[in-house]
C-alpha cells in the first residue's frame, strides 16, 4: 500500500464514519419527529383545494407543535407527550385527481418517507385507491374529507373516517326536506345532478334510494360527465324536468359551469340542495353567487358554532392568516383529521401501524373539543364515525346560516329559496 | 324530447361549435404550415383568458373592447414560441418528430405550472361585461348574448382569414410555404420569417378564441386541457392543415356532442365525438378536408 492508497482509504473511512455519524444523528431526530403522509390534488383542476387543504394542515400542524391555551385537543402542551413531545412532520403529496397517482404517491410515502401514517385525499376516488394501499402496508389512512359511503363498506381495518358520509349527509336533507313538508311547504320532486366518479355516482344512489323510500318522485336523474366544457343539454333536461328542489353532487368547476348555465338558459331551479364539494367553495359563490341566493349545502361545519365554542374564532383566525380565507366544511374537515390522527398517536404512545390503529379505534372525545357540531368522535368497526352530525347551510346574504338540524340552527329556512 | 328543446340543444351545439372551430383554426394552420402538432395549443387559450383577465382588471374597461391587445399579445406569444422553442426543435439531428413533441408538451407543463404558481389555482371570472349573463330568448330558445357574441366572432375570423389567405402576399407566402418548403427558399421567400408570422398568426387566433372564452367560461390554470382535446379532434376530423376543415368540424362536434347529450346518459357526450372520430381515421385518415 503506498501512501496515495493510504491517504484514500484513511479518507473513505473518514467519510463511511461520517456518514454513520450522520445516519446516527438523523435517527436521534426522527425519534423526536412522527411523519405524517398528506396526499392531496396540488394541481390540476382541483390545486385550490389542496392548496387550502395544506393551510388547514400547517394550522393544524402549529396546534399540535406549539402549546395553546384552547379546549381543542392536542392543543395544550408542546408536541406529542407520550412520545416525550416528538413533534409532527408533514410531507406532502400530489395526486391530482388521478387515482393511479395516489397509489403510487401513498407507496412512495410508506416505503421511501417512512410516514406513520396518510391522510387524505379530498376526492372519493383517490381515497379509495389510496387507502387500499395504507391497508396492505398496515399504515393507518386517516379520511378526512372524502364522503363516500362505498369507502367504509370494503371491511378495512385501517380506515377511519371523523366526519360525515353521504349516507348521513343525504338523510339530513330528506329529514329536512319532511320537516319542510310537515310546515305544509312543496316538495313533490326532486332532480338528481351529479358527475360521473365515486363522489357524484354514489351520492346519487343515497338520494335515489332516500328519495323513493320516502315518496319523493325523482323528475330527472343525471349523470354527467366531470369538467365538461359546457352542461347545455344537461341543464335543459333539468328544466324540461323542473324539479322542486334540484341535488346536485359536483366539483367547483361542474358548480360554476351549471349555475351560470342554468341563468343563460333562462332557468330558474326552485330549490338547490347541493352535497357540498364544489358548493361549499368561496370562489363558486365569488363567481356566481348572486344566482346562488338561498341555495342550500349540506356541511359539517359551520362558523356560527363559534358563538358556542369561542376556540373556533381562535383557529379560524390562525387559518386565516395563512389562507386569507375562513374554514369551509372541506378545510375544518382537513384541520380536525389531523388533530385526531395526532390525538390518536399520542395516546398509542408509538408510531407502530397496528398500536395506533387500536388506538384509533378506541377513540372516544366528545365533539365539544372538535371545532365541528359532531355530537362524539368514535369509530365503528367500519371504522366510520357514527355521531358526525351533519348540517344543512343557506347561502343568505352572502354568507352561510345553519337552518338545520333545528337544536343547532340559527334561522328558519328560506323555502322555495327565491321566495 | 320536445321540439323546442330539440332546438336548444341544436342551438347550443352550434354556438359552442363554432367557438371549439375558432379554437381549433390556429392548431390546423401550424401544422399545415410545417407539420408541427402544438400540444401547447390548450395552454395558449389559458394564457389568452388570463391575459383578457388582467386587462379587465388593470383598465375596468369592457372585456370586448380589449380584445385586440388579447390577439397582439398572443401574435407575439406564437412568434416567441417559435423563434425560442420550435426553431430550435425542428433543427433536432435525429428523432425531430419526438423532439418537437416533447418540446410543446413540456412548454404546455410549463406554462401550467407556471400560472398555477404565479396566478393560483384560484377559478377565475370576468364579471364587467356589457354581454355577461345576458340572454336572448327566440321562441322559448335562450341564446346567451356571449356565445351569440363568440359564434359571429369566429364566422368573422373565419372570413378574414379566407381573406388574408387568397388575397395577401402573406398568404401567398404561408401557402407557398406549404406546398414547398425548399422551394420557396429558392425564389426568395425567408422560410423562418413565414414561420415566425404563422406561428403568430396560430396563437393569435386562439388568442381571440380565449378572449371571447374568458366573457361567459371560468379561467383556470387548467382550462386549457378542457378545450385542448377537442380541438385535437376537430382538427383531425376536418383535416390536419385544413382551415375550412376547422370550421365544419367544430360545427360537427358541436352538434355532435349537444345531440348524444341530449340523446344518450350525458356522461357519455364525448362519445358521439369519438365515435364520429374513429369512423374518420378508419375511412378517411386524411379527416373530411385534408391533404395528407
Amino acid at each position: 500500500m503506498n501512501r496515495r492508497e493510504l491517504l484514500l482509504g484513511g479518507a473513505s473511512a473518514m467519510s463511511f464514519a461520517a456518514a454513520a455519524g450522520f445516519a446516527g444523528a438523523v435517527q436521534a431526530q426522527a425519534a423526536r419527529e412522527v411523519v405524517i403522509g398528506v396526499i392531496y390534488p396540488m394541481s390540476g383542476a382541483s390545486a385550490q383545494v389542496g392548496i387550502d387543504a395544506r393551510h388547514a394542515f400547517e394550522t393544524a400542524l402549529d396546534i399540535v407543535n406549539n402549546d395553546h391555551a384552547l379546549d381543542l385537543i392536542g392543543a395544550r402542551g408542546a408536541g406529542l407527550s407520550a412520545l416525550g413531545g416528538a413533534k409532527l412532520r408533514l410531507v406532502f403529496a400530489d395526486h391530482q385527481a388521478d387515482p393511479q397517482k395516489g397509489r403510487a404517491e401513498a407507496e412512495r410515502l410508506i416505503t421511501q418517507e417512512k410516514v406513520s401514517a396518510i391522510i387524505g385525499c379530498y376526492q372519493s376516488s383517490v381515497s379509495a385507491t389510496v387507502s387500499a394501499v395504507t391497508e396492505r402496508y398496515g399504515v393507518p389512512f386517516l379520511c378526512a374529507d372524502s364522503s363516500s359511503p362505498s369507502l367504509q363498506r370494503r371491511g378495512m381495518k385501517f380506515f377511519f373516517r371523523p366526519a360525515a358520509q353521504d349516507e348521513m349527509f343525504s338523510a339530513a336533507m330528506f329529514d329536512f326536506f319532511d320537516a319542510q313538508k310537515a310546515k305544509g311547504k312543496k316538495i313533490d320532486t326532486v332532480a338528481l345532478f351529479f358527475e360521473d366518479t365515486i363522489f357524484g355516482v354514489d351520492s346519487s344512489n343515497v338520494q335515489r334510494k332516500l328519495a323513493t323510500e320516502r315518496g319523493y318522485k325523482i323528475a330527472a336523474d343525471v349523470k354527467y360527465r366531470t369538467n365538461s366544457p359546457s352542461l347545455t343539454a344537461e341543464v335543459q333536461q333539468l328544466k324540461s324536468a323542473d324539479p322542486d328542489v334540484l341535488m346536485p353532487s359536483s366539483y367547483t368547476t361542474d358548480a360554476m359551469l351549471l349555475v351560470k348555465t342554468t341563468a343563460e338558459l333562462g332557468y330558474k331551479p326552485k330549490n338547490l340542495v347541493a352535497q357540498a364539494s364544489g358548493f361549499s367553495e368561496q370562489v363558486t359563490y365569488d363567481a356566481v353567487g348572486d344566482k346562488l341566493r338561498g341555495a342550500i349545502t349540506r356541511a359539517s361545519f359551520s362558523l356560527d358554532l363559534a358563538a358556542k365554542r369561542p376556540f373556533i374564532t381562535t383557529v379560524n383566525d390562525m387559518f386565516k392568516a395563512r389562507s386569507t380565507r375562513d374554514f369551509n366544511d372541506n378545510s375544518s374537515r382537513q384541520f380536525m383529521g389531523l388533530l385526531l390522527l395526532a390525538e390518536a398517536i399520542n395516546r398509542a404512545g408509538t408510531t407502530d401501524g397496528a398500536k395506533v390503529r387500536d388506538a384509533l379505534a378506541a377513540t372516544d372525545i366528545p365533539g365539544t373539543s372538535t371545532i365541528m357540531p359532531w355530537a362524539r368522535v368514535r369509530y365503528g368497526a367500519d371504522g366510520q364515525n357514527p355521531d358526525a352530525s351533519p348540517v344543512l347551510l343557506q347561502y343568505v346574504d352572502g354568507k352561510f346560516v345553519t337552518i338545520f338540524p333545528t337544536d343547532v340552527a340559527i334561522a328558519g329556512a328560506i323555502w322555495p329559496m327565491n321566495g | 324530447m320536445t321540439a323546442q328543446a330539440l332546438a336548444q340543444v341544436l342551438a347550443s351545439g352550434l354556438l359552442m361549435g363554432l367557438i371549439y372551430a375558432l379554437i381549433a383554426v390556429g392548431l390546423s394552420l401550424i401544422f399545415g404550415l410545417m407539420d408541427v402538432v402544438n400540444f401547447a395549443h390548450g395552454e395558449f387559450l389559458m394564457t389568452a383568458m388570463y391575459v383578457a383577465f388582467g386587462l379587465v382588471f388593470l383598465t375596468s374597461l369592457d372585456p370586448v373592447l380589449l380584445m385586440p391587445i388579447v390577439v397582439a399579445v398572443l401574435f407575439g406569444v406564437g412568434a416567441v414560441v417559435y423563434l425560442g422553442v420550435v426553431r430550435f426543435a425542428m433543427r433536432a439531428k435525429a428523432n425531430q418528430g419526438m423532439v418537437q413533441i416533447f418540446a410543446t408538451f413540456g412548454l404546455a407543463t410549463l406554462l401550467q405550472g407556471a400560472a398555477q404558481y404565479f396566478l393560483t389555482p384560484d377559478y377565475r371570472s370576468i364579471g364587467n361585461s356589457w354581454l355577461g349573463g345576458k340572454t336572448l330568448e327566440l321562441g322559448g330558445v335562450f341564446l346567451p348574448l356571449p356565445q351569440i357574441f363568440g359564434g359571429l366572432v369566429s364566422i368573422a375570423a373565419f372570413g378574414g382569414l379566407y381573406l388574408l389567405m387568397s388575397r395577401t402576399d402573406f398568404g401567398k407566402a404561408l401557402e407557398a410555404t406549404r406546398e414547398d418548403q425548399g422551394a420557396v427558399a429558392l425564389v426568395g421567400i425567408d422560410r423562418n420569417r413565414v414561420f415566425t408570422l404563422g406561428w403568430g398568426l396560430g396563437a393569435a387566433l386562439v388568442g381571440l378564441a380565449g378572449a371571447v372564452l374568458a366573457i361567459f367560461y371560468y379561467i383556470h390554470p387548467q382550462v386549457g386541457a378542457t378545450f385542448g382535446l377537442i380541438a385535437y379532434v376537430t382538427v383531425a376530423l376536418g383535416g390536419f392543415g385544413s382551415v375550412f376543415g376547422a370550421l365544419v368540424a367544430g360545427i360537427i362536434v358541436g352538434f355532435v356532442e349537444a345531440l348524444t347529450a341530449a340523446i344518450l346518459p350525458p356522461a357519455m357526450k364525448s362519445l358521439g365525438i369519438y365515435m364520429l372520430y374513429l369512423g374518420v381515421v378508419f375511412v378517411r385518415p386524411s379527416g373530411l378536408f385534408g391533404k395528407l
